[in-house]
């Protein structure tokens, strides 16, 4: 076999040995960030925070003609069923205006017997709209990226709804954006109760659209069809948000069909209670 | 006269530098367009690896233009920018660029269906490696795979029109090298 001689062979050896010393080292470099990451520190939380918002306003202009499309086609779909709809929503307006009176009426006594016992109200909800124009992560992470942020008022914590229920919680606010993780994301744990009895349990996500009931009493009777609601403990949330309904109920598991779906999600609203929350650290974007 | 020649070679000069960088501004692009809502009911949960895909056609046809560097920023802003933990995906788009350039031999100048398949394989591994990696990295468990393999076809069936219009563009726009 000949040998290769002179300058080119010697530069092809420094040129092949340079970009295996670059490859080896990147390999190194992405597991010294997976060990940032696993500490995760406040500069990991900047770093996603500083991209997201700088990539929010090419986001929200490329989401817009998904948007137009998708507006589009269910306001086709609803001209079809238009008929059908009117029918429907008499029908819901005559239950509505029923419990409407009941309503009333449980408002006035409440507020009677609220006033009887000298409690303090609860601090109203200051509601900040944000419209969603990422959703990421594919199969590995449900969360989706807001056009509000620190600028807003939107602050690590809060709870995120829409008209439906409660969708997720404000895992990072930056400036002009914020993440929302959802509440089927695998790192999503809500303080939940179940059913009219009230059960305390904890909601935990699972990268699927159907989260499950962990840490539930022994003796709790719950079945299909019971509502799920926040149950404030900890402070993470305010109570009584609606979360979802149980569809699967057996003695190993609960599942729970949440009431917000992922794929429907265009305009949220960010809840500021002034809870501080679980999640609220001192170094915190405010 | 020597004025404006000058002047129009550094433009051209500019020119050629900016087209350097097509193959990484577009699979950028295609990591923005994999983040933007669909609205179509149950998509989010399935959605492909564009970067992937993007990274695995510029290391066989463009790997000067796009090397372990390059791919490595991309895997880092996708991390960032999607949520996943931070360093998984970048570990997996440097060990796709690995193996297509130890293979450049099998790689270069094949027919379209065999690169076609040969990516089959390579996201199959890479789909594997970012699903074990995340797992462990994680202390929530791992993702149900059912949803992942789903991801994983469709990847495999975007390829063609990703490919395809990234040549459009490396043939209108780039030089041959």
């Amino acid at each position: 076999m000949k040998q290769p001689t002179g300058q080119i062979s010697r530069l092809g050896t420094f040129k092949y040995l340079a970009q295996r010393f670059a490859f080896l080292s990147l390999i190194g470099m992405t597991f010294a960030l997976m060990l940032i990451g696993k500490a995760d520190t406040v500069i990991v939380e900047r770093a996603r925070m500083a991209v997201s918002d700088a990539v929010t306003p090419i986001l929200r202009v490329m989401a817009e003609p998904a948007a137009s499309i998708s507006q589009f086609v269910t306001n086709v779909q609803e001209l079809g069923a238009i008929r059908e709809q009117n029918t429907d929503l008499r029908e819901t307006n005559a239950r509505l205006l029923e419990w409407q009176a009941v309503a009333q009426k449980l408002e006035n006594e409440n507020r009677q017997l609220r006033a009887l016992l000298g409690t303090v109200n609860e601090p109203g909800a200051h509601a900040i709209s944000a419209r969603v124009v990422a959703d990421s992560g594919g199969a590995f992470a449900q969360s989706v990226l807001i056009t509000a942020g620190g600028r807003d008022g939107v602050a690590k914590g809060q709870a995120v709804v829409t008209g439906e229920g409660l969708a997720g919680r404000v895992t990072q606010a930056g400036y002009r954006s914020a993440r929302v993780l959802l509440v089927t994301d695998i790192n999503s744990r809500i303080p939940v109760r179940v059913g009219e009895a009230g059960d305390r349990a904890i909601l935990a996500g699972n990268n699927s659209p159907r989260p499950r009931l962990i840490f539930l009493g022994v003796k709790s009777a719950i079945a299909p069809g019971d509502r799920v609601v926040t149950s404030g403990d900890a402070g993470a949330f305010p109570p009584g948000l609606p979360v979802g309904r149980v569809v699967v109920s057996d003695e190993s598991s609960a599942l729970i069909e949440p009431f917000v779906s992922r794929d429907r999600l265009q305009y949220v609203e960010v809840l500021d209670f002034g809870l501080t929350g679980i999640l609220a650290d001192a170094d915190g974007p405010q | 006269m020597t004025e404006i020649t000058q002047r129009r070679t550094t433009w051209q000069k500019l020119d050629a530098r900016a087209r350097t960088v097509l193959p990484f501004g577009l699979t950028v692009i295609v990591l923005l367009f994999g983040m933007t809502p669909t609205y179509v009911p149950g998509l989010a949960q399935i959605t492909p690896m564009y970067t992937l895909v993007a990274i695995y056609f510029w290391a066989i046809y463009r790997p000067d233009l796009l090397g372990y560097g390059l791919g490595f920023v991309i895997g880092v802003l996708e991390d960032l920018l999607t949520g996943a933990p931070l360093g998984v995906g970048a570990l997996t788009l440097l060990l796709t660029q690995w193996i297509v350039f130890n293979q450049h031999k099998f790689f270069h100048a094949k027919p379209f269906a065999i690169t076609w398949f040969a990516f089959g394989l390579v996201a199959f591994g890479a789909m594997l490696l970012k699903w074990v990696g995340i797992g462990l990295v994680t202390s929530s468990g791992f993702t149900p795979f059912g949803d992942l393999f789903a991801s994983y076809l469709i990847t495999v069936a975007v390829y063609p029109i990703i490919a395809w219009l990234f040549s459009k563009a490396q043939s209108g726009l780039l030089v041959e090298p």
